[in-house]
């Protein structure tokens, strides 16, 4: 035993002290924080206003645009759309939505043009000399036929790339548009509002007990928790494959072999590396708590539609238990190649194997994220060497009853036997051929030697 | 008392990987505190014996008694082993990869530790103890590798080819540490392709070949059965008399010495009367031992 915790401490030193482990146990959540935060703020950045002269001969529109553009509406319908989404604002999210109103209220200089005796083909020219001589940056041409359903409006940008301006400026001529439009039509904006009020929508989950409770949000959180350990599997499966591979490389299995059993040297190496990969994920799974609730509000507060997820703790054991199962599943079947070839490149050419039935894994998440109480999704959160992937997502979705996680992991536990004892048998023999890789008639003819 | 002095005893090894047999029926006994030569050319089965010995695979036939006891997973701790394909991992530091293979031989850290300052002091590599693999020369490595077969202070040390890639000036060095592991009544199994140096270091050899043993037995016997029929002349007009049958068996001439094997039962005696009869100037007529070199290239060849 003392022998074989010397492995273990030795494997996990040799990768949790490397430089390259902090990088990216620091790097992937500083990436998953900056994909959280960085649109948000590259967004508050204020630009220049856009200056737009608007070709109105009719007159009606024009008005009606600019005071739709103005802050204090851009402000009032934000906090509409929020308020339908989150039932209660609370004052911190609605201090936000008045400063990022705010934001847009410069955003628009509009200008009259006076279009009398013009022709349309004069007032185009006109507008792009402005234009060139930078004193205008758009322009809109508001149709005679306005009111006609099939009426096309003609806005002509510089920025036309700017996505963000000209999809306010589209809204707030929507909105123009559509009053003028009623108001030809003798209606009143009350009644529309009373009208075509969006219908109450609230998506409630109800899980097999029957009892409600809020959607937790769970796709995006299922997509994230699967790639998650997708990516930690394949990352520390083939770190152990380059561990195994050294060892026989440079022909420190044999001294290795004269001093401990190759099993207490396989397993060694197999629950050091484990134990490097948890640690990382661990410090992964607090980080991403710790932003969940930072972050929570603020995008909350933005009125972007994203729900977040709730985890139990219960549900980050389960993760745990699952890295745990799919590492040793996996990372044996890394180590059974590993000490098939002669070089880490050979090794890379049979890792595809292992890569691909993890991605399997990783698509079967997906059922489950659809329908996770179906018998696709029982299935695959069972089956050997899928269910490391499925199983934690199905437990993020809704909690699966007891019986089916024993059951999983029963059969998973069943197979990292068998694939330990088969790798065991291969490393055993296989760590000692040098000089070319092995084939697979070999590998099974020491498989099955004594 | 007499059984004790036996370190290792081998009877009836056979050794098979599928239809082709690597060991046969090999038999042997290593004395305590002595240093035994394991000879033989590439391919004899030399390093699937030390395998067995080391316990990294088991006979299919016969048995290996270690320390006056079958094999056991124990008995790993007291042997150290230089394999001869060996190799160190790049990107660690010295003292952090010998502390790991004293760990692994069951050495705990503190007193491995003390033993690393030690020997790192005694190769002249102290300055070395912090930096990586990669910044080794190859002869430093090979110290290194060596250093770590010694830490747990084993009882029986199995060196494979352990001066290759050393200089002459380090060849030089190393066999004074063996030395000193000797007289510190170390057993040693040398196993290695330079027959000067075994010749030097070994007391006791066993010669195999084709998986089979040759010959076996103390030096000195080896080579006192090979030869008392040896003679190193040097010459001028012994033309008639070398090349008559009855007296000399084959004549092989070297720069300026030739090397005489009388033909059976003919003595020395005689043979120097008959090139003086003869009218050759003897300027030297010596008798010689073969050289663990001659009788190796004989037994190999044969």
């Amino acid at each position: 035993m003392k022998k074989f915790f010397a492995v273990v401490k030795h494997e996990y030193r040799k990768i949790v002290l490397r430089w390259t482990f902090l990088l990216g146990t620091l790097l992937f959540p500083l990436i998953a924080a900056c994909f959280a935060v960085v649109p948000a703020i590259i967004f508050s950045i204020k630009g220049e206003p856009t200056r737009i002269a608007v070709i109105d001969r009719s007159g009606k529109i024009a008005p009606r645009l600019k005071e739709n553009l103005s802050g204090e509406r851009i402000a009032a319908r934000a906090e509409k759309a929020a308020k339908e989404q989150l039932k209660e604002l609370r004052p911190d999210q609605k201090e936000k939505l008045t400063r990022d109103a705010a934001q847009f209220q410069d955003s628009f200089v509009i200008s009259g043009f006076n279009t009398e005796g013009k022709s349309d083909v004069q007032i185009r020219s006109e507008l792009a000399s402005r234009i060139a001589a930078k004193e205008l940056d758009a322009y809109l041409i508001v149709p005679d036929n306005y009111s006609d359903p099939e009426a096309q409006f003609d806005y002509y940008s510089r920025k036309s790339g700017d996505l963000i301006v000209n999809e306010s400026l589209k809204s707030a001529l929507d909105g123009a548009v559509r009053s003028q439009r009623l108001a030809d039509a003798n209606i009143s904006e009350k009644q529309l509002e009373d009208l075509s009020r969006a219908v109450k929508w609230e998506v409630k989950k109800i899980d097999e007990s029957g009892a409600e409770k809020e959607d937790a949000g769970g796709f995006l959180a299922g997509f994230a928790i699967a790639f998650m350990i997708y990516l930690n599997l394949a990352i520390y499966g083939q770190m152990v494959m380059s561990a195994v591979v050294e060892e026989k490389e440079t022909r420190i299995a044999e001294i290795l072999f004269s001093s401990a059993r190759p099993f207490q040297l396989m397993m060694g190496k197999l629950i050091g590396v484990a134990l490097a990969g948890l640690t990382q994920f661990a410090i992964w799974v607090v980080s991403a708590a710790v932003l969940l609730a930072i972050v929570a509000p603020t995008i909350a507060a933005s009125g972007a539609d994203i729900p977040l997820p709730s985890i139990s703790p219960l549900a980050i054991v389960y993760f745990l238990i699952y890295f745990v199962i799919g590492f040793l599943l996996y990372a044996s079947i890394f180590a059974l190649i590993g000490s098939m070839v002669t070089t880490v490149q050979e090794g890379g050419q049979f890792a595809f194997l292992p890569v691909m039935l993890m991605l399997t894994g990783f698509y079967f998440s997906f059922a489950v994220i659809r329908d996770s109480n179906s018998a696709m999704s029982f299935w695959a959160s069972v089956a050997p060497f899928i269910a490391p992937m499925t199983m934690p997502v199905r437990v993020m979705q809704e909690m699966p009853p007891f019986w089916q996680i024993a059951l999983s992991i029963v059969v998973n536990g069943l197979a990292i036997c068998g694939m330990i004892w088969v790798a065991s048998r291969v490393y055993r023999v296989g760590m000692l051929m040098y000089g070319k890789r092995a084939t697979i008639p070999e590998v099974w003819r020491w498989i099955r030697m004594r | 008392m007499k059984e004790q002095s036996v370190t290792l005893r081998l009877d009836g090894v056979t050794k098979r990987f599928g239809d082709f047999t690597a060991v046969e029926d090999l038999g042997f006994e290593v004395r305590c505190g002595r240093v035994f030569g394991f000879l033989g050319p590439n391919g004899a089965g030399k390093t699937t014996t030390i395998r067995m010995i080391v316990g990294i695979t088991a006979p299919d036939e016969g048995s290996i008694e270690i320390f006056g006891r079958p094999f056991a997973t124990g008995s790993q701790d007291r042997i150290g082993y230089l394999p001869e394909e060996r190799g160190l991992y790049k990107k660690m530091k010295v003292a952090d990869q010998l502390r790991y293979f004293a760990a692994l031989k069951g050495v705990g850290r503190k007193e491995a530790d003390a033993r690393i300052d030690y020997w790192l002091g005694r190769m002249k590599l102290a300055e070395w103890k912090n930096k990586k693999t990669t910044d080794l020369s190859k002869g430093m490595s090979q110290k290194i590798q060596f250093i770590s077969t010694v830490l747990h202070d084993p009882e029986l040390l199995i060196l494979d080819e352990p001066f290759s890639g050393l200089d002459p000036v380090n060849v030089e060095f190393m066999i004074e540490v063996v030395s000193e592991l000797k007289e510190q009544h170390k057993t040693i199994i040398f196993s290695t392709h330079l027959m000067e140096t075994a010749e030097r270091l070994c007391d006791d050899i066993i010669l195999i070949n084709k998986a089979r043993k040759v010959l076996s037995g103390t030096l000195r016997e080896v080579k006192e059965s090979y030869g008392s029929n040896l003679i190193a002349l040097r010459a001028e007009g012994t033309g008639k008399v070398i090349d008559d049958p009855a007296l000399v068996a084959k004549a092989t001439t070297h720069s300026d010495e030739t090397i005489v094997v009388m033909a059976d039962g003919v003595d020395e005696q005689k043979l120097l009367r008959t090139l003086v009869a003869n009218g050759a100037r003897v300027s030297k007529f010596e008798k010689i031992e073969p050289s663990l070199n001659d009788i190796f290239i004989e037994k190999v060849s044969e």
